[in-house]
C-alpha cells in the first residue's frame, strides 16, 4: 500500500511539477477547444451535404456520406500518423508550401496543428451524425410549414431545421467533445507536451506516477462537470416535451395534441 | 420572378384557381382519381370526406407540397406543369397560403417572429416592416397580446390562429385550411372558426378541408364531398348539406351529424 501512495500521490512532487503539468494541461484544452469548434462546425456542414435534396446533389450526397463512413471506421491515431506523415512529405516534395505542410500558425507548433486536423477530420465525421440524428429528428411537418412559406430548402434548414436539431443534439455533442478530449492525449505520440505526454516525462524522470494522476486530476476536473451538464441539458429536453400536464397559463394543447410540433 | 406568358386557357374568368383531372399516387395507391374544380375569387370551397378520402392530398397538390401525378392545375390563369419546376413551385408559394391540421408552428420562435420569419427570408421584407405586418396581423386574430410568447406557452387554438396570421403574411391570394381544427379541444374550435369566418368575409379566397358541417353551412359558397379519390357530389351548401343526391354523401353526413 505504501508503495502506491508513494508511487501514484506524492503530493511533494504534485506541488514541485503542478507549473509543469499545468501547462501540458493548458495545451491539451487548446487542443480540445480549438478541435472541438472546428469539429462542430465541419460535422454541421457534412450533415447539412448529406441532406442535400435532389438528384443533381446527388454525388455530393454521397461524397459525405463515403466520408462519414470512412473516418468514423478508422482510429484517430492512425488518422493522425496518416495526417502528420503525408503533410510533412508533401511539403518536403514540395507538393504544398511550406508554412502549410508544417504549420506553426498562432505560436503553436505544428503537432498542435497536426492534432486539431485529425480531430476535425476524425470527429467532424462522428459529430455529423449526430447532427444527422437531430435534423431527422425535427418534424416533417416544420419543413412543410417552412416550405408552404415559400422558403427555399436551404432557407428552411438555415431558419427552422437547423436550430431545433442543434437544440436537441446538443447532450451527445458535449459526449463527443469529452471523447474528443481525452484522444488529445494520443496527439504527444507526434511530441506535443501536451498533460499525458508531460505525466509519462516525470514517470521516466523521477521514476514516479504522480504526474499522471495530477494529470488524470485535471482531466475529471473538466469532464465530470460536463457529463453532469450532460445530464442536466437531457433531464430539462425531458422535462419540456412532458410539459402537457403542468399548468401553462394558456391551457390547451401545447403539450398534447401538438407534441409532434413543439419540444 | 418570371410570369409565364401563356394566356389563360380557364373557361371560367373569375376563377382564381383550376383543377383539371388531377391525378395522384403513392407507389401503387391511387389517391385522387382525376379531380375537377373551379374556385372562384373571394369564394370559400369547403371540402368534405372521409379520411383517406384524397381531401389532404387534393391541398397538398394545390401547393405543391406533393406535386401531382396527373391533369393540370391553373392558378391565376399559369398552367402549373406536371414537373412541377422550382418556377411554378416559387409561384405557387408565393400566392398560395397553407394552414396544417398540427400547426406546425417554430417551436423556436416567438408568436412574431414565426409571423414575420418568412416575411423576411422570403419576401426580403426589413425587419421593422415584418415586425410592423406580422403585429398587425397578430391583432387581426385576436392576439395582440401575446406577442413575444412561444408556441409552448400558448393554446392550441391560439397556436392555430397564429398559423393562420404567419400564412396571410406572405399576402396569400388563395389559403388552404387542412382540417384545422381536428386537433383541437372542442371549446377551441369556435376561436379559429371565428377567425376563418372574418377572414372569408373579408374576400380571401378559400379551400378549407373540414368536418365542420356548421362552418360549411354558414360560410361556404361551395361544397365538395369527396369519397376514394373523386369527387363524388358537390353544389351550394344548402343543397349538399341538406338533401345530397348520393346516398355515400347522406351516410356520411348522418355519422358526423351523430358525433
Amino acid at each position: 500500500m505504501d508503495f502506491i501512495v508513494e508511487y501514484y500521490f506524492d503530493f511533494g512532487l504534485m506541488g514541485d511539477e503542478f507549473g509543469r503539468v499545468l501547462d501540458g494541461f493548458w495545451l491539451t484544452l487548446k487542443l480540445s477547444i480549438v478541435g472541438g469548434i472546428l469539429s462542430l462546425i465541419w460535422g454541421l456542414i457534412l450533415a447539412v451535404l448529406r441532406q442535400l435534396p435532389g438528384r443533381p446533389a446527388a454525388p455530393l450526397r454521397w461524397l459525405a456520406i463515403a466520408y462519414i463512413d470512412i473516418f468514423r471506421g478508422i482510429p484517430f491515431l492512425l488518422i493522425l500518423l496518416l495526417v502528420s506523415g503525408s503533410m510533412a512529405a508533401f511539403q518536403s516534395e514540395g507538393v504544398i508550401p511550406r508554412e502549410l505542410g508544417i504549420p506553426t500558425w498562432f505560436g503553436e507548433g505544428s503537432p498542435f496543428w497536426y492534432g486539431v486536423i485529425s480531430l476535425t477530420i476524425t470527429y467532424g465525421a462522428y459529430m455529423a451524425e449526430v447532427y444527422r440524428a437531430g435534423i431527422e429528428a425535427v418534424p416533417p411537418g416544420q419543413t412543410e410549414a417552412a416550405r408552404s412559406l415559400g422558403m427555399s430548402h436551404g432557407q428552411s434548414m438555415r431558419h427552422v431545421v437547423v436550430p431545433q436539431a442543434v437544440n436537441k443534439v446538443i447532450p451527445p455533442l458535449l459526449n463527443d467533445f469529452i471523447a474528443l478530449m481525452k484522444d488529445t492525449s494520443i496527439v504527444s505520440i507526434l511530441g506535443a507536451l501536451e498533460v499525458v505526454q508531460v505525466g509519462r516525462d516525470i514517470q521516466s524522470e523521477q521514476f514516479n506516477g504522480s504526474g499522471l494522476i495530477l494529470g488524470a486530476i485535471l482531466f475529471l476536473i473538466v469532464t465530470i462537470p460536463l457529463a453532469r451538464l450532460v445530464d442536466v441539458l437531457i433531464a430539462r429536453q425531458q422535462g419540456r416535451t412532458q410539459r402537457g400536464g403542468k399548468p401553462a397559463p394558456a391551457r390547451g394543447l401545447a403539450g398534447g395534441a401538438s407534441k409532434e410540433g413543439d419540444l | 420572378m418570371t410570369i409565364d406568358a401563356e394566356p389563360a386557357v380557364s373557361e371560367n374568368s373569375n376563377a382564381i384557381l383550376e383543377l383539371v383531372k388531377v391525378h395522384k399516387n403513392f407507389g401503387s395507391l391511387e389517391v385522387l382519381k382525376g379531380i375537377d374544380l373551379s374556385v372562384k375569387r373571394g369564394s370559400v370551397v369547403c371540402v368534405l370526406g372521409a379520411s383517406g378520402s384524397g381531401k389532404s392530398t387534393l391541398l397538398r397538390c394545390i401547393n405543391l407540397l406533393e406535386p401531382p401525378d396527373g391533369g393540370q392545375i391553373l392558378l391565376e390563369g399559369r398552367k402549373l406543369s406536371e414537373v412541377s419546376s422550382a418556377d411554378d413551385i416559387n409561384y405557387v408559394r408565393r400566392r398560395v397560403g397553407m394552414v396544417f391540421q398540427q400547426f406546425n408552428l417554430f417551436p423556436h420562435k416567438s408568436a412574431l417572429e414565426n409571423v414575420a420569419m418568412a416575411q423576411r427570408t422570403v419576401l426580403g421584407r426589413s425587419k421593422s416592416e415584418a415586425a410592423d405586418r406580422s403585429e398587425e396581423l397578430l391583432e387581426r386574430v385576436h392576439l395582440g397580446d401575446k406577442l413575444d410568447e412561444f408556441p409552448d406557452r400558448l393554446s392550441g387554438g391560439q397556436q392555430q390562429r397564429v398559423a393562420i396570421a404567419r400564412a396571410l403574411g406572405m399576402d396569400p391570394h388563395v389559403m388552404l385550411f387542412d382540417e384545422v381544427t381536428s386537433a383541437l379541444d372542442p371549446e377551441l374550435v369556435k376561436e379559429v372558426l371565428d377567425v376563418m369566418r372574418e377572414l372569408a368575409g373579408e374576400g380571401m379566397t378559400m379551400i378549407v378541408v373540414t368536418h365542420e358541417l356548421g362552418f360549411a353551412r354558414e360560410v361556404a359558397d361551395h361544397v365538395v364531398f369527396m369519397d376514394e379519390g373523386v369527387i363524388l357530389e358537390e353544389g351550394p351548401p344548402a343543397k349538399l348539406l341538406e338533401d345530397p343526391g348520393e346516398d355515400r354523401t347522406k351516410r356520411f353526413l348522418g355519422l358526423v351529424l351523430e358525433h
